[in-house]
């Protein structure tokens, strides 16, 4: 082999050194069965990327990506590219070192100056250094050993994602540092600011909950954007839609999501006073939005992203089902924002009886878009009526069941819109005396009302399901309380700090002080306890879960109540008048008149809670279940509620494309010793056990991949956590099925059970690019078919 | 309506009025890649190429120089397999079903030509300076002869395709186009473009590659049930001189492949160098002469384990950040 020689930092050049790459895999492998093959796999596999005259840099770069190639037939290779990344950060941000007690050493002498430093440097609030943190008692409960808590994927989100940075784009912040900054951060405004920053930071950094991505960005830093969601309803008039404009730009800057509302918006032809002329309509408003988000989007940190909403009965609602097809005018079409429709029990009634659905023009039925349940099914009966004696201006009619299947047509096309109940959303709400609720979020869990002074604002953190299940497969639940309630403190604090970048933001803010707390890992842990997604035990468990922590969350914020004083519009909400979000599922059957099919069994004692409720509330909601996406990866687990994609599969990040295998599968497999035997069949069948006649049954029902799950399981999956959740849920589905009488079955369903939201629909795809990691062969289905064509294989029986 | 003496009675055929009747359907599969295709139905301005140029600038001049290289040469061959399919295949076939197929994949190799057209308006690319580059260049020139001698064969008008001489024209045409060209070299440059994306770079140009090695995979079912249907039922084609003569014309094939990676990838970039490519071009080759039903001639594994996450898993996409690619059109019951 040539030599091959290394160019360093400083430009100097050096052969290469076979034998300090192989210590560094030792060192990353430490722990790992089969450590030496590993290293000689690894290392014999980054023999073929080199060469003459690669960095230092690049080498550390080829060495990971070397073992992470590895992972689809081992996932251990996913840690040793973890630590060998985790290596690279703590020599490159803090120095070098060779011991574990010398990295802790490290990071606690190093942290107060890089804090001071980011001060000075202006990226870092200068309340961070003025004495009101001791310092030093934080750098000493700094602990790397967390770090091997994280994957590869957590690991590398966290640097691109979340760290602080220099004007170079390079990190300043190892993990540690991230994790304490952020507890900092949320402690500013503490009653004793050092002790919460330590309760603070024990939690994250034991991976017990994970703020919401803006939060981990911002806190802390001279800039605090700290709150996630954003939703604005736009009125029917230059100023407000010029604000909209205006508003999304600022917010997208500031990495957060927005929802926005156009239904008010008058329909396209419809008279213009000022002018004389006609409107345009909403479509070319909405593209005004989504060429704002394409110019303010950010590169390498969180985008800022939007999710536009529309009632399905405006006279354009046809047009804005185009928005994300894939061909046409690009004039008419959303490329970047997302789109999701607003639907109202009433249209629910109308498909189920096969009746007429009507559009109108806002213009001539604006008040539609104030009323909700059953209020709006007798305002809407009206408009009908006079429609049909020739009094409306303008109107359309089509079958209520034809506009519903177009709908899921698109959906499955597209992806888009998403559909999400208006109704459901405004009956169950408990802070339902500042107005009624127009849209959703981007990511479809949040329910705030918004109207011209007031742009609802959401804050996140994600209870780590995972954390709070123990070894021997019991909860821990006194430590799903403590959880709990820290992370609703955390999140009051967060309300008091955010500083938002438009002013009617930051009314809302206060006026409600409504916080997000969501979970994930549900999949992660149903697996570790045996249970499959669409088995009763999972229902129950998640039942179990979101009524548990739903009990301490409220109840944490009665207890912040009595200490600092409810949240200014307490007075005339449900709370004070003792209503839980269990009770409102007989109101909404009640308003809607058809029975909401899900059980109301509770476990815990709400009579006790709800004297306290009635007396205070600091926060106007407590819980949402976000998608986390990005969040999760962090914690080394599975988003959400979502159920895994697939055994093995790709996931596509702003980090780069990943490849995942199920760690909780593996370790079954290889317990019964038929992992190696396995996983390339698994690999061949994209991730599904099912054919694979060596997995004993049980493993296989516990391992289905998401496409072969029951619909009806993400609904019921849903359900259980909708009767405890005060706001809603991010319902990612996946189907396989590609008929429309099957998705109408469905989401009606969804409707029924009580559902308020759902989110992204996955369709599996029916074909890929040929598979080249595996062995494939396009002839083989033929030569199933027909045993005579042998192609050239003649010439071998010759 | 044809006479009952005219009826087709096999794939191959020359006459202008045979198949012009879809049912009964003769050929299962090519109906099937037929609906398949339609439904894998995408357009380029889908991506945001334009959020790539950031990676672009961070690239090294070598891996600058790889990238042009790859698209330069797959733009103008993508074209060039539109009118081999046009010119040397279509004409021959006698069967709806073979006929709708290709009719859709000329237009992909249509809408290849534009991504690639694409890409080139949308990078700092000078075109003069690209096709400079390789113009010279022995093993880019044997290449191009290569692919020309295949291309007189098809354009001559003294191929008859009911004579024995004239299939095995066709036979040859057809390998050098589509197992040669779009199975082995065209792979070859998408295994290179995808490599970017490992690394973080150039996602959306990732994407695209998606999409288009989605369409290849069809491409290559097609080619490749069109031949063993063809030996099947013209079995004075099937001695052991002519397949001899086929396993040498595509071994010849790699052989030029391999000198022109030398040339492209003189030093190599991060993750890949010349040797390395060579490695997966004769893995894939491999798996084409098993498909065609030969033995393999190299018996090398894929080095490009990577390849397992760009390409071979289902893709569960942050759909904040990465396109989604996995969706279909006009595949509703």
């Amino acid at each position: 082999m040539n030599t091959i020689s290394v160019v360093k930092r400083d430009g100097s050049k050096e052969p290469f050194d076979a034998n300090k790459i192989n210590l560094a895999l030792v060192k990353a492998s430490e722990g790992l069965e089969d450590q030496i093959a590993k290293v000689v796999e690894v290392a014999s596999q980054l023999q073929l990327t080199l060469f003459d005259g690669i960095t230092s840099e690049q080498l550390d770069e080829a060495v990971i990506h070397t073992a992470l190639q590895n992972v689809k037939d081992d996932p251990d290779y996913d840690k040793i590219a973890s630590r060998l990344l985790l290596k690279n950060l703590y020599k490159n941000i803090l120095g070098d070192y060779d011991t574990a007690p010398e990295l802790k050493k490290l990071h606690e002498t190093k942290f107060i100056a890089y804090v001071k430093d980011a001060v000075k440097e202006g990226l870092l609030d200068p309340r961070m250094i003025d004495d009101r943190f001791d310092l030093k008692r934080l750098a000493k409960a700094l602990d790397p050993e967390k770090d091997d808590l994280s994957r590869y994927l957590g690991v590398v989100t966290n640097k691109n994602r979340y760290a602080l940075r220099k004007g170079s784009g390079d990190p300043m912040e190892v993990p540690q540092f991230t994790h304490m900054r952020i507890a900092m951060g949320l402690s500013i405004n503490a009653k004793d600011p050092t002790e919460s920053a330590l309760d603070f930071y024990k939690h994250m950094s034991s991976l017990d909950y994970v703020p919401g991505g803006s939060t981990r960005v911002n806190a802390g830093g001279a800039h605090p954007q700290l709150s996630n969601c954003f939703l604005i309803n736009v009125d029917d008039d230059m100023e407000s839609i010029a604000q909209s404009v205006r508003d999304t730009m600022y917010i997208a800057k500031g990495t957060g999501g927005i929802g926005i509302g156009f239904t008010k918006l008058r329909a396209a032809g419809s008279p213009v006073k000022t002018t004389n002329t006609e409107s345009t309509g909403p479509i070319p408003f909405m593209k005004m939005i989504d060429s704002a988000l394409f110019a303010v989007s950010r590169k390498g940190k969180k985008a800022g992203a939007a999710a536009l909403y529309m009632e399905n009965w405006h006279l354009n609602f046809p047009q804005f089902l185009d928005l994300k097809a894939n061909s046409g005018d690009p004039y008419l079409r959303t490329r970047l924002a997302n789109t999701a429709v607003f639907i109202s029990d009433e249209f629910m009634r109308r498909v189920e009886a096969d009746e007429t659905w009507y559009l109108f023009d806002p213009a001539e039925v604006m008040d539609l878009t104030e009323l909700y349940g059953k209020d709006f099914s007798k305002r809407y009966g009206e408009y009908v009526a006079k429609a049909d004696a020739g009094e409306m201006r303008k109107y359309h009619k089509i079958s209520a069941r034809q506009q519903f299947r177009q709908i899921l047509i698109q959906l499955q096309a597209t992806s888009h819109p998403w559909l999400t109940w208006k109704d459901t959303i405004n009956v169950r709400a408990l802070n339902n005396n500042t107005g009624t609720i127009h849209l959703s979020n981007l990511c479809t869990e949040i329910t705030l009302p918004q109207d011209n002074e007031n742009i609802a604002v959401c804050n996140l953190v994600s209870i780590n399901l995972s954390a709070h299940l123990k070894d021997d497969k019991t909860w821990d639940w006194k430590r799903l309380e403590e959880s709990s309630r820290s992370a609703i403190r955390q999140l009051d604090n967060l309300v008091d700090i955010t500083e938002l970048p438009v002013p009617t933001a930051m009314n809302a803010n206060k006026k409600t002080r409504a916080l997000g707390l969501g979970m994930m890992g549900f999949t992660d842990v149903i697996e570790k306890l045996g249970y499959s997604y669409e088995s009763e035990e999972a229902y129950d468990l998640m039942d179990q879960i979101a009524e548990y922590i739903s009990y301490y969350a409220i109840d944490e914020s009665t207890v912040l109540a009595k200490k600092l004083g409810s949240y200014p519009a307490f007075k005339g909400s449900g709370w004070s008048k003792g209503v839980l979000p269990i009770d409102t599922l007989d109101e909404l059957a009640k308003n809607r008149n058809v029975k909401v099919d899900i059980n109301r069994t509770t476990r815990l004692d709400w009579e006790a809670l709800r004297k306290k409720v009635k007396q205070g509330m600091r926060n106007a909601t407590l819980m949402a279940i976000a998608p986390t996406a990005n969040i999760a990866h962090i914690a080394g687990t599975t988003p959400g509620i979502d159920p895994q994609f697939s055994q093995i599969f790709s996931r596509s990040t702003l980090s780069g494309k990943f490849l995942e295998v199920n760690a909780n599968l593996v370790l079954d497999l290889k317990k019964l010793g038929v992992w190696e035997e396995v996983k390339d069949q698994l690999l061949i069948n994209q991730g599904d056990i099912q054919t694979i006649d060596i997995i004993p049954d049980e493993i296989k029902a516990v391992y289905k991949t998401s496409f072969q799950l029951s619909p009806y399981a993400f609904i019921e999956v849903a359900a259980r956590a909708q009767k405890w959740v005060d706001q809603a849920i991010s319902r990612n589905m996946y189907l396989e099925t590609r008929d429309i009488d099957e998705y109408e079955k469905i989401y009606t369903e969804a409707w029924k059970r009580g559902l308020k939201t759902t989110y992204y629909l996955h369709v599996k795809p029916r074909h890929q690019s040929e598979q080249t990691t595996v062995s494939s062969n396009k002839s083989e289905k033929i030569k199933q078919q027909d045993s005579r064509k042998v192609g050239f294989g003649f010439a071998r029986a010759k | 309506m044809a006479d009952k003496k005219d009826e087709p009675t096999g794939i191959l055929g020359s006459s202008l009025r045979d198949g012009l009747q879809l049912k009964p359907v003769r050929y299962e599969w090519a109906y099937d890649l037929y609906n398949q295709a339609v439904s894998n139905t995408w357009f380029p301005n889908e991506v945001q190429l334009v959020q790539d140029l950031a990676d672009f600038d961070k690239l090294s001049d070598e891996e600058k120089h790889a990238l042009k290289t790859v698209i330069s040469y797959l733009n103008p061959n993508e074209l060039l397999i539109n009118k081999s399919l046009a010119f040397g295949i279509y004409p021959h076939l006698n069967a709806a079903e073979a006929q709708i197929y290709l009719s859709k994949q000329m237009w992909e190799e249509a809408n290849h030509f534009m991504t690639f057209e694409y890409i080139i308006e949308t990078f700092p690319f000078d075109r003069e300076e690209i096709y400079a580059a390789g113009f010279g260049k022995k093993s880019l020139a044997d290449k191009a002869a290569f692919q020309n001698k295949h291309l007189e064969i098809m354009l001559s008008k003294d191929l008859d395709i009911n004579t024995l001489e004239g299939k095995k024209d066709f036979v040859r045409s057809l390998v050098a186009y589509n197992i040669v060209l779009e199975g082995i070299w065209f792979y070859s440059g998408f295994m290179v473009g995808m490599s970017f994306r490992q690394r973080n770079l150039l996602r959306n140009v990732g994407s695209l590659l998606d999409w288009i090695t989605r369409d290849e995979n069809l491409h290559l079912t097609f080619g490749i049930n069109l031949l063993l249907t063809i030996l099947d039922e013209n079995p004075e084609l099937q001695t052991s001189e002519f397949a001899d003569e086929i396993r040498e014309l595509i071994l010849e094939a790699v052989r030029l492949e391999e000198a022109y990676n030398k040339d492209m990838l003189p030093n190599g970039i991060l993750g890949l160098n010349a040797d390395y490519v060579n490695q997966y071009v004769k893995f894939m080759t491999d798996r084409r002469l098993e498909e065609l039903g030969f033995e393999k001639e190299y018996n090398v594994g894929n080095p490009a384990k990577w390849m397992a996450a760009a390409n071979d898993t289902l893709e569960l996409v942050n759909f904040f950040e990465s396109t989604n690619t996995s969706y279909e059109v006009n595949s509703v019951k």
